[in-house]
């Protein structure tokens, strides 16, 4: 019943995914109009930013996640949390190429250390690629327990990097969303939703298409040593 | 009796001072490494910039944060051996105290390697008042102290029984360090005839004690969790 649960939450954000995937697609590069003063590198920012918030989300699923393995010790928040890690370290990276790809356009160089965002980010992918380095040198429930409290430092440092390096630089950084509203038209904000919601579903796919390997894996393990006995 | 934590504590701290007093293994590393470090950073930068004033902060937090590896690389090395772990963990002693314990522990090695440090900071790479505005200097390095304290103590716990842990411990270590060091750097650059000024000066301090507050934050959330039971 669960499986067959799974596979149907699998199905409908695997299309949902697809579908809003293509609209944004369509729609920041033909629909929404060009930046006046950037141009068509300015359709990055679309993918940029919600690839940004989208890891955010993840993170902040596997810092949950961390907390509620290291409360009930139920190794599928384990699982949960190490695919967020995973699926967000990855939309991290992409989050600095397409910010470097970014800063060559506008700035005319691949990378700017005083631009407060680009430089949190990379310490972002430096700090939650350690999560991985410190999962593959324990074993077992330690393992799960370990990289669980990582994942709730982990998220702390975030917003703390965030801080420090604003506080340390002038800012480069074009400032779209202000505590006023969004800084853009609404023919543009549109299809920035939309991406939006596109890198989340994206998100949600990829966790859950992990989550289902995993128990493949698990299972087939099981099946293996039952062999074997 | 609700102070028998405070006396468990003194007692915790205590016992790696002492031990660290009477074999000076760690302490005397930490000093000749951190003189190692300047001399390097003098080759590499000296050579360009004949006056480094400008940059004597950001020299003495990166030589500090190197430095602070080893220390809190060599924190649990007491507990590690002889089963002393498996004594404090079995002792009617809370986990949070003994975690607490050892981020005093650490941020006493680094008072230690920084009354060394700083002046040495101040003699060879600083060229104006130096010693006439050490209090300000001195602020900074106990904040950041308590900071790396706390970070170190969680850190180097997670990293105790990993495999290859003297690996492990400076990839997990350092990222959520360096909002530190850019705090601890750039209050130090407001006092040594840096770019900053003093309202940055009381900011970065305010971030280094809201840094403080939120390990020690997460260290109450996940401390039951950290050793094994």
């Amino acid at each position: 019943m669960t499986e067959a649960l799974r596979g149907r939450g699998l199905a409908v954000s695997g299309t949902l995914a697809a579908v809003l995937t293509t609209l944004a697609v369509i729609g920041v590069f033909l629909v929404a109009p060009e930046d006046a003063d950037q141009g068509i590198i300015q359709k990055i920012f679309y993918f940029h930013v919600a690839l940004a918030s989208a890891s955010l989300v993840g993170f902040l699923v596997a810092c949950i996640a961390g907390l509620l393995y290291l409360r009930r010790r139920e190794e599928r928040w384990d699982e949960l949390s190490a695919t967020a890690v995973g699926i967000s370290l990855l939309f991290s990276g992409l989050v600095v190429v397409t910010g470097s790809i970014w800063a060559k356009a506008s700035w005319g160089t691949w990378w700017v250390w005083s631009d407060p965002r680009l430089v949190t980010y990379l310490i972002v992918v430096l700090l939650y690629a350690a999560y991985f380095v410190l999962r593959s040198s324990a074993e077992g429930e330690r393992r799960r327990r370990h990289s669980a409290i990582f994942a709730v430092a982990a998220f702390a440092s975030v917003p703390l990097s965030f801080w420090s390096v604003r506080v340390a630089n002038s800012f480069v950084h074009p400032v779209v969303f202000t505590q006023r509203g969004a800084n853009m038209p609404g023919s543009m904000l549109v299809w920035f939703v939309v991406s939006q919601a596109a890198m989340l579903a994206v998100f949600a796919t990829l966790v859950q298409l992990q989550l289902v390997q995993s128990r493949a894996e698990r299972a087939l393990q099981r099946l293996k040593s039952l062999v074997e006995a | 009796m609700s102070l028998l934590w405070a006396r468990q504590l003194r007692a915790l701290v205590l016992k790696d001072l002492r031990l660290e007093l009477r074999t000076r293994d760690t302490l005397a590393a930490m000093v000749l490494f951190s003189l190692l470090a300047m001399v390097l950073l003098q080759f590499a930068f000296g050579r360009v910039e004949s006056d480094l004033t400008r940059f004597a902060g950001g020299l003495l937090w990166v030589v500090l944060a190197l430095t602070a590896v080893l220390g809190v690389g060599r924190s649990y090395v007491a507990e590690r051996e002889q089963g002393v772990l498996d004594g404090l963990l079995a002792a009617p002693v809370s986990r949070l105290v003994l975690i607490g314990a050892k981020a005093l522990a650490i941020a006493g090695y680094l008072v230690a390697v920084e009354v060394v440090a700083v002046p040495l900071v101040g003699i060879f790479f600083v060229r104006g008042p130096f010693f006439s505005e050490l209090g300000w200097i001195v602020l900074v390095c106990l904040l950041a102290d308590v900071a790396i304290g706390l970070l170190g103590s969680l850190m180097a716990a997670l990293a105790l029984f990993g495999r290859a842990r003297e690996l492990l411990l400076p990839i997990i270590f350092l990222p959520s360090l360096v909002p530190v060091v850019i705090a601890a750097s750039g209050a130090t650059h407001a006092i040594t005839g840096g770019p900053n000024d003093m309202a940055e000066y009381r900011g970065y301090c305010l971030f280094l004690g809201v840094y403080a507050v939120t390990f020690a934050l997460v260290t109450f959330a996940t401390y039951e969790s950290v050793f094994d039971d």
